[in-house]
Order: C-alpha cells, then structure tokens, then sequence
C-alpha cells in the first residue's frame, strides 16, 4: 500500500470558492486539488488516487448529478459530497440515491463539510482496503494448479476425501496430497478460513450431489 | 307634414269603411260641381264643360284614389251625355255626337289614370324615404329650428327608450343630455347654430336615466344658405368603448405579470449571483478561523483567506451595483394620468378578491381631480398593492363588517389617496418597518411590496405613508404632484 495519501477533489466553477474550500480543508491538513470542470478533473486525476470529490451540482457542461453517474459507470469507485448553490429535494434525493455521502446547500458550515468529507475518506479507505485485501487472496488462487482449482469448490463444500476421489476418479492418498497443497498456498489455517476465503472470492459450491 | 305621414303611410293597408265613403262621396262632391259650373257657364261657354268634369275626375283621382276616380269618370260620363251632347236631357247618344262622346270618355279615363299613378309613385316614393329614415341603423333625432323635435325614428326609441308621441313638438335638443353634460351640450348647440357639424364621443341618458357612451353627430340642414333644421344622429359605442377597456384591462394586467415575473427571475438570479461570494466569504472565514486557532497559528492562510473574504465581498457588492443599474434602465414611462380613472381600474382588476374577501367598497373619488404624470403600470402596481394588503388584513375579521375606504383629493399642489381598512392594522412599532425590505407580517408575504411601492411613489416624487388611526385597521395615503399645464 505505498499509494498517495488521501486527497480531496474540489471541482467547482467559481475559483474563488474553489480557493476558500482548499484553505479549509486544508487548515485540517488534507490535501486539496481543485478543479473548475469535470472534464479537466478526468484528464488529471490519477485513476487509483484515494480521496473523496466535492462537487458542485451546477457545472459548466454536464451537471454534477450525471457526473456522477458517469463515474459510477466507468468504474470510479470515489465517494461524492454535493454542494450547490440552490438545492431542492429531489435533486437531493436523486444524488443520495446514487451513492452520495452528504448534499451540502451554499453557504454550508464549515464544519458540515469538513465531518462529511471525514466519512468519504473512512468510507474511501474501508473500500481500498476490501479492494485490496481481495486482490491479495485472488493472486494465492491464481497460484494453484488447474487441478487444485478444480478440487478447491469440492473441498469448501464438505465433502470427505473418500467422495472427492470418487467424484473425479482418483485415489484418495492423491485427494489428500492436493487438499494439503491447496492449505498451504491459500495460506489457510484451519477448514473453516479457506471456506471464508473461498466465499470472499466468490468461488460458488458445485451442486450438492451427496451419493 | 310629419302628421300626414303616419295616414299616407297606412295607404297600402284597407282604408276603413268610413274613409272609403268619404273617398268616394268626394269624388261625387268633385263631379257635382263641375256639372253645377258646367250648367251655370254653358249659355257663355258651351264647351266649357269638358274642361270642368276633367278637372272633377283628376281631383277624384288625386285625392280619392283609383276607386273615386273611377266613379267620377262613370257619372261624369253619364252627366255629359245626359245634359250637354244632343239629344240633351236624355241618355241617348245620336250618332253624329258618338266619337265626341267617346273623346270624352277616353280622356276622362286617361285622366284619372294619370292622377292616380302619379300620385301613387309620390306616395310610394314618400313611404320609401319614410322607411329610410325609421330602419336606419341609427338613432336620428330631426329637430326643427327652435330646437323642437320633429321626428324620431325606430332606433332613437330603442336606444333611448322615449316613444314618438312622448317627444314630438317638445323641446328636444337637451332630451337626453346628463345633468353633468349641459353645458358640453350647450357649446355643441352653439356650434351648430352657427352652421357647424359637431362630431363627438359622449354619454347620454337614456329615459330611465341609464347612461350609455354613444358617438353623436350633429348636422345642420341647409337649403340654400338657410339652416332650416338640425339632425342628432346617434350610435351605441358602449360595447365597442366596453371592449377597448377590457383590452387595455388586459393589458396593464399583462404588464404587471410580466413585471412579477421579470422581478421574480431577477430574485432568483441575484439569489444565485450573491449566494456564490457569500459561500466563499462564510468558508474563508471559517478557514481563517481555523488557522487561527493553530497552536501557532498560522497568520499566512489567515491573510490569504482574510484577502479573500474582501473580494468576495466586493464581488457582492458589485452584483448588487449591476442590478441597481439594470432598474435604473427601466425608466417608468410618464404620461399624464387620471388617479380617480386607474383607482376604478385597479378596483375592477381587485374585483374578484374584493368579492371573495366579503370586503365593502366605498369610494369617495374628487370630482375634479387634476392629472398627475406617471407611470400608468407602476402606479397601478401601488393602488393594486395597497387595495390586496387592505383585503388580506380584513381576511380574519369577523366581529364588524370589511369596510375598504379608497379616497381621492387634491390641494394646490398635490392629489392624496387614501386606503383605508378596518382590518388588523399594525403595531405601532412597525408603522415604519412595514416599508423596509423583506419586513413582511403575512405567512407568505416576501415583504418587497410596501418598499417598492413606496420607492415607485417616490420616484414620482411623491411620499407613501401609513397614516396612525385611532379605530382598528390601517390608513395608508400617498400624495403625487399635480400636473403643471394639465389642471
């Protein structure tokens, strides 16, 4: 994890706010970028930074709300805190539907801002961190033999040795030798971690077909 | 002969029995007497006589029609023979005398012809103008030189409901003239008197004093030089004056809609063009207290905020100059006005509200009110807006009757309105705040409509000011000066 520390993204058109939110989130010594369009945001920001956005719902060009959209879209995975000049209800409905953490009204208190964008950053980081962890497990599955990939729902499904052996036609000193291989590289502790393992992964249970 | 006209004018229809025995007791009374002057003249005149009963039966003709001339040539032709062509005193006709005889005949029957047919093209003639004048499409009133009436036709009885019989021979000329409009009638007469045609809009009344707005034209008859009658010629414009009203109506509510509307775009455009520097002033100042707080603090962001908080403020600032100098564009256009004519305006527009608040309306309007210059919109935005807060303050009264008092009034240099309400008046504290902006005591006021009508009024140089009562309710006045070169 040797990643950027977290910055907020402000993309607002008016630079002088652009100017007062950077000296405010700062003064909590977060770092700031600032934007005044969406597109020049894309163009810069670097696709795996963490942060959060404050994004002003009234843009040049697109709006906020189907700039976020867009992002979820493309695959962006950055919490969004609304501001805007005149905010109605179902604007503010529509945005937290989709995802956004807070739907700030200008003028806004400072510290309304600043606890929301605390909560984009928690929320920033926890999904790294469940980014990451996953990745990790994904390259030890990627480490096992076809064979053992194949055995691997089998085994986190319950079924004995005996009945694996049978399952695939082999013996069932093999079956053992492969369960103990696939332990090892899925540096599992016990039965129980490599069944949490495999349902982190997403690895589905063949249909139960107990003889 | 006007009298004669209503006989002549029957002549299609029967005759009663009694005017037809007169019809033809006058021709035997023509044909008498040209066989008593034919038997006196005939020892001097012997062929006078043929003369005499051709004259009898063109008079039986001419006066008595077709029937009575006739009969005149049948006894006339009965007289001759029996007492002047041989053999004489006898009905026998001798040979020689036939073609005499039959002379006489035939021009006796030509004659009557003639009388008749002339007459009847005069009559028909006659009626034909008659009906010209009594369908014409307007009220026309023929007044003979003493100004009396002599005629009145269908639509003069119809537009002002007096019947013939009721006006002819009378004094016609101020017959249906308003009180208030003798002397305009007057001068009109004058006019006319002097040969001249007047040509006006004006009101009249009608019999049961109900008064409508009609275009008169007033015509002297001249022959030769000689103004021998005067025609009144009038037509209804109520309707098409009632209808110019409306759409003027129609227009002023327009304006003052578009207006609403233009103010209510503009408020939200300031809305947004200051909430943007606001926004960055509260958050440097935030951020500048923040920095601040930092144990040291760090006094380079808080000079950098602080700097900003001033431009934002400016940049404020200059959105609010913008907007002073986009309304000062906006230049009312002055034109001279009739207060008490646009409080009658504004209280039609308010009709609706008045009605629905149970408000009575009572007007004291000057009569001789001079003109102010002004803005017709704006101030009508000013009455509408007094009239609308009077009717919202008497909505939760329910002890005494709503009672609206709208007066005019004038001194030397001023005219003053006054609105009066008997509704929840203010507090005394807030005589003055009411015209401040966004003060307002209604739920759903904006508290913009007492400022702006008092910036209008002033504007035009006048003062708008609530008047302190002493019985419930709320007395708001304000004065425009009179017009130079208008009273």
């Amino acid at each position: 994890m040797s990643e950027s520390p977290p910055t907020v993204f402000v993309i607002d058109d008016d630079a002088s706010l652009r100017q007062a939110l950077k000296s405010l989130i700062r003064s909590v010594g977060l770092r700031v970028e600032l934007f005044g369009s969406a597109d020049e945001f894309l163009k810069s920001k670097p696709p795996g930074a963490p942060g959060c956005l404050v994004l002003d719902v009234r843009l040049p060009g697109q709006s906020g709300l189907d700039f976020q959209k867009e992002l979820a879209k493309t695959g962006i995975h950055i919490p969004v805190i609304f501001i805007t000049a005149h905010g109605d209800i179902p604007m503010s409905v529509r945005a937290m539907k989709a995802g956004a953490i807070e739907f700030l009204t200008k003028p806004f208190r400072d510290q309304e801002l600043l606890d929301a964008i605390q909560v984009a950053l928690e929320r920033d980081r926890a999904a790294r961190q469940q980014l990451s962890e996953i990745s990790g497990l994904r390259e030890r599955f990627e480490s096992l033999t076809a064979r053992e990939k194949e055995l691997l729902p089998l085994i986190v499904s319950g079924r004995l040795n005996k009945q694996i052996a049978a399952d695939i036609g082999t013996s069932e000193i093999t079956v053992k030798v492969h369960r103990a291989s696939v332990m090892r590289k899925m540096r599992a502790d016990s039965f129980a971690d490599l069944v949490r393992i495999a349902s982190r992964l997403g690895i589905s249970l063949p249909p139960a077909s107990t003889s | 002969m006007p009298q004669s006209v209503n006989q002549e004018a029957g002549w299609g229809k029967p005759p009663s029995a009694w005017l037809s025995i007169a019809r033809y007791g006058l021709a035997l009374f023509f044909v008498a007497t040209a066989l008593l002057w034919s038997l006196l003249l005939f020892p001097f005149l012997s062929n006078s006589f043929i003369v005499l009963f051709l004259a009898g039966v063109i008079a039986s003709g001419w006066f008595g029609g077709g029937g009575p001339g006739f009969l005149a040539v049948v006894i006339s032709s009965l007289a001759v023979d029996y007492f002047f062509f041989p053999p004489i005193r006898n009905f026998g006709v001798s040979l020689e005398t036939v073609p005499y005889f039959l002379t006489f005949l035939l021009s006796a029957v030509a004659a009557n012809w003639l009388s008749t047919a002339r007459k009847k093209a005069d009559e028909r003639q006659r009626a034909y103008l008659d009906e010209l004048f009594e369908q014409a499409p307007e009220a026309i009133m023929l007044l003979d030189l003493q100004g009396r009436t002599v005629r009145i036709n269908g639509e003069f009885s119809r537009m002002f409901g007096y019947q013939r019989e009721e006006v002819v021979g009378k004094p016609g000329f101020d017959l249906i003239v308003p009180a208030e409009l003798q002397a305009q009638a007057a001068a009109s007469r004058e006019r006319l008197m002097r040969g001249e045609t007047v040509n006006r809009e004006t009101t009249r009344a009608r019999k049961d004093g109900s008064l409508l707005t009609v275009s008169e034209l007033a015509v002297p008859i001249t022959v030769g030089r000689q103004r021998v009658s005067d025609y009144l010629i009038y037509r209804d414009i109520s309707e098409s004056k009632k209808a110019a009203e409306t759409l003027q109506q129609a227009q002023a509510e327009l304006a003052h809609l578009s207006r609403v509307t233009t103010m209510g775009e503009l408020v939200a455009s300031i809305a947004h063009e200051v909430n943007q520097p606001i926004a960055a002033v509260v958050t440097n100042g935030s951020a500048a207290l923040r920095w601040l707080a930092m144990q040291p603090p760090n006094l380079d962001e808080v000079r950098e905020s602080l700097s900003g908080i001033v431009r934002d403020a400016n940049r404020a600032g200059a959105v609010i100059g913008r907007i002073r100098a986009l309304l000062k564009k906006n230049a009312p256009r002055m034109t001279p006005l009739d207060l008490n004519e646009m409080i009658r305006g504004v209280l039609a527009l308010a009709e609706s509200e008045l009605r629905r608040g149970g408000v009575v309306l009572q007007t004291e309007l000057a009569r001789d009110l001079p003109p102010v210059e002004g803005d017709r919109v704006q101030l009508q935005q000013v009455i509408l807006n007094l009239v609308m807060n009077s009717i919202d303050a008497m909505r939760t009264i329910l002890d005494r009757p709503r009672e609206l008092v709208i007066k005019s009034s004038n001194d030397s240099a001023e005219v003053l309105v006054e609105i009066r309400d008997n509704g929840t008046g203010l507090d005394a504290e807030h005589s003055e705040r009411i015209f401040h902006p966004f003060f307002t005591t209604k739920p759903q006021g904006l508290g913009m409509g007492l400022s702006i009508s008092r910036s209008i009024i002033e504007a035009h140089g006048g003062r708008l000011w609530n008047e302190p009562v002493s019985a419930p309710g709320a007395d708001f006045r304000f004065t425009l000066p009179r017009t130079e070169g208008f009273a």
